[in-house]
């Protein structure tokens, strides 16, 4: 098995419900800075109209995660089903983790005195046997949708063989996984809400990306 | 002095209250004190904080620690890590301590096997100092971990990792610089230069590994840009940490050496002071290019915002003045020592920018979109700027004591800063 998750950051509407459900499931640490998922607003102004884009984040649960392998106790870790995990009671707090990451996905959980991050509600779901995250569950405009990239028929992979898609930070070469769906039905808000830089992938242009770590990493 | 020997180290035979009660001692003592009440403070927050979760309201109803927790998440200051700046005094001082220690214990190595007859006679102070500062810098980085889930370095060790591997080098490099103290004040001279061999090429791998590792982290961190784009990371820790060390040595000197028989004070500090122009140069030709490279919005607010101040005071303490009052072949021991001090506390105040100067952003450029905020919760800020907490610095002052502390009872027990012939 392999988790994974897309979102189709268009549809986001910053209800943050997604935010509120995390913290209920996970018994996350209270207080605005301490959050495993996030949504960021992005704000300017096209020939003078206004334009907002929401862009909802979490852990890319990175094929090749470099927060992995600079975790010196491996508190910091891969589950069989393609998760980066921490347990905190193997955390010395060192924070290599959080410097390690490109996408600023941790931080200090003062509760268990340990790094924390978004683990796909993996123990509270996932090894329950439940398919679905409380964001992804909680969402009413559906942006989440978790599955497992392994199975062709699962309807992530589905997804992504039918919509283009990208990753975050590509050139990192971490291999993400949070798979940012491509609006193509509106180019105006893909142009304004998507960095110059950002390579736009079909499912036969990242497959191969993935695999390649995959197998890497397994090898290891 | 009455003495005794143990495998031929002459032991002083000193009372307790001469070891542990001269005026050093005294010294580190109070600095010791402030350090220990900067640990009180960290481990209160750290380990005492009220934290709330959003299981604590159904498992504790009513309960009005958990309402006074609740309260304090939202309201309060965020607890001891902040996510805006996770990485805080303790990192500026563990860099600067560990680089410049083991920075001295390299020069004197080095000056060793070059037969420098004036570093030769003074190696065992110098090096004993030099290990003093890489305690010191432990120190601070143990206040900094979570000493409580220690033990998991070795049950479940991840050995590949950076910060693992600095483990067993440092367990292989302290003992050997200890070594090499003993050969120095056991007159062994001939099997200290060879072992001098071995120490510097530890000290090259060390210093290496270490610079590199903590440069490949700060590089990894896309997060924080200024650390990325800053141009060959590894070279401006070796150079700062080199134009630190001889600054070190030189007040070392002056404090040591300066009425001690069996050594010309002056020619000692002639030589600290040339070795100092040049790698003062060095720093400065690194400066002078470096902010080419770095990010322009970073690049921005080291040098034109908020950061400035520190930034070209940084530059005027470890650069500049320096160099203005070392320049002269016959320059004043006086102004040396002042711009001894000035380059210390300039090089000091560099990392501070550095590390500081990294957390400036509130969160990463992820979207390509510009840099994000974490949420609407957040008030708007352009960059976030953070004085270091008042426990940390007292940490740091502690960090201190336990240099002057781990030297004196050396150099009382070994008269470590004996003139020593070849």
């Amino acid at each position: 098995m392999n988790y994974a998750m897309a979102l189709d950051y268009q549809s986001c509407i910053d209800c943050k419900a997604c935010e509120v459900a995390c913290k209920e499931e996970n018994g996350v640490q209270l207080g605005a800075d301490k959050q495993r998922i996030w949504v960021t607003r992005y704000e300017s102004s096209v020939f003078g109209q206004p334009f907002s884009a929401f862009h909802p984040s979490q852990c890319n649960h990175c094929v090749d995660a470099p927060c992995v392998s600079v975790c010196p106790t491996n508190a910091s870790h891969f589950t069989p089903e393609g998760l980066v995990m921490v347990t905190q009671d193997q955390c010395i707090l060192c924070k290599g983790c959080m410097e390690a990451c490109p996408y600023d996905a941790r931080f200090v959980d003062d509760k268990a005195v340990a790094v924390d991050k978004c683990t796909f509600c993996y123990d509270t779901r996932i090894s329950q046997g439940e398919t679905t995250t409380a964001c992804q569950a909680t969402c009413p405009t559906k942006v989440r949708l978790l599955g497992d990239l392994d199975d062709e028929k699962s309807e992530l992979v589905q997804l992504l063989k039918k919509r283009k898609f990208f990753v975050l930070k590509e050139r990192e070469g971490t291999v993400p996984k949070l798979f940012y769906i491509y609006p193509e039905k509106d180019e105006i808000f893909a142009r304004n809400s998507i960095g110059e830089h950002t390579t736009i992938h079909t499912w036969e242009s990242y497959k191969p990306i993935l695999d390649k770590a995959v197998a890497k990493r397994r090898e290891a | 002095m009455k003495t005794r020997e143990i495998w031929g180290v002459e032991i002083n035979a000193v009372s307790l209250k001469a070891l542990l009660f001269n005026p050093t001692m005294i010294m580190a003592y109070l600095l010791l004190a402030v350090g220990l009440y900067g640990i009180w403070e960290v481990f209160g927050e750290r380990y005492f904080l009220l934290t709330a979760n959003a299981f604590d309201a159904g498992l504790h109803p009513g309960s009005s620690e958990v309402a006074e927790a609740m309260k304090d998440a939202v309201f309060g200051a965020g607890g001891e890590v902040k996510r805006e700046q996770p990485w805080t005094l303790y990192i500026v001082n563990y860099m600067y301590m560990i680089y410049s220690g083991s920075a001295i214990i390299f020069f004197v190595a080095l000056s060793e096997i070059f037969n420098v007859k004036l570093i030769q006679k003074t190696a065992a102070g110098f090096i004993t100092f030099g290990l003093a500062m890489v305690l010191g810098g432990l120190f601070t980085i143990a206040v900094d971990l979570n000493i409580l889930h220690m033990h998991w370095m070795f049950l479940t060790p991840n050995v590949t990792a950076g910060m693992w591997l600095m483990l067993p080098l440092y367990l292989i490099y302290i003992p050997f610089v200890l070594f090499e103290i003993y050969l120095l004040i056991t007159n062994k001279h001939d099997w200290a230069k060879k072992v001098a061999y071995g120490i510097l090429l530890l000290s090259i791998v060390i210093d290496l590994i270490e610079y590199y590792i903590q440069a490949k982290l700060f590089n990894m961190n896309t997060a924080r840009h200024l650390w990325t784009t800053y141009p060959m990371l590894t070279l401006y820790f070796i150079v700062s940490a080199f134009v630190a060390a001889i600054a070190i040595m030189i007040l070392y000197s002056y404090f040591t050496y300066q009425h001690k028989e069996g050594i010309d004070f002056q020619k000692l500090i002639s030589f600290l002071r040339k070795s100092s122009l040049y790698v003062i140069a060095l720093l400065a030709i690194y400066e002078a290019t470096a902010y080419l490279f770095i990010d322009k919005q970073w690049g921005a607010i080291i040098l034109f915002g908020q950061f400035k101040l520190y930034f070209y005071a940084y530059l005027f303490l470890a650069v500049g003045l320096p160099f203005a009052l070392e320049f002269n072949e016959h320059a004043n021991k006086f102004w040396i020592i002042i711009g001894a001090i000035s380059v210390i506390l300039g090089t000091y105040l560099g990392r501070y920018v550095f590390v500081y100067g990294g957390n400036a952003f509130p969160m990463n450029d992820r979207f390509g979109m510009g840099f994000e905020k974490y949420g609407e919760y957040e008030q708007a800020k352009e960059f976030i700027f953070f004085s270091p907490h008042a426990s940390e610095i007292m940490v740091v002052i502690g960090s201190l004591g336990v240099v002057l502390a781990a030297y004196k009872l050396l150099d009382t027990l070994f008269s470590v800063s004996k003139i020593r012939e070849h």
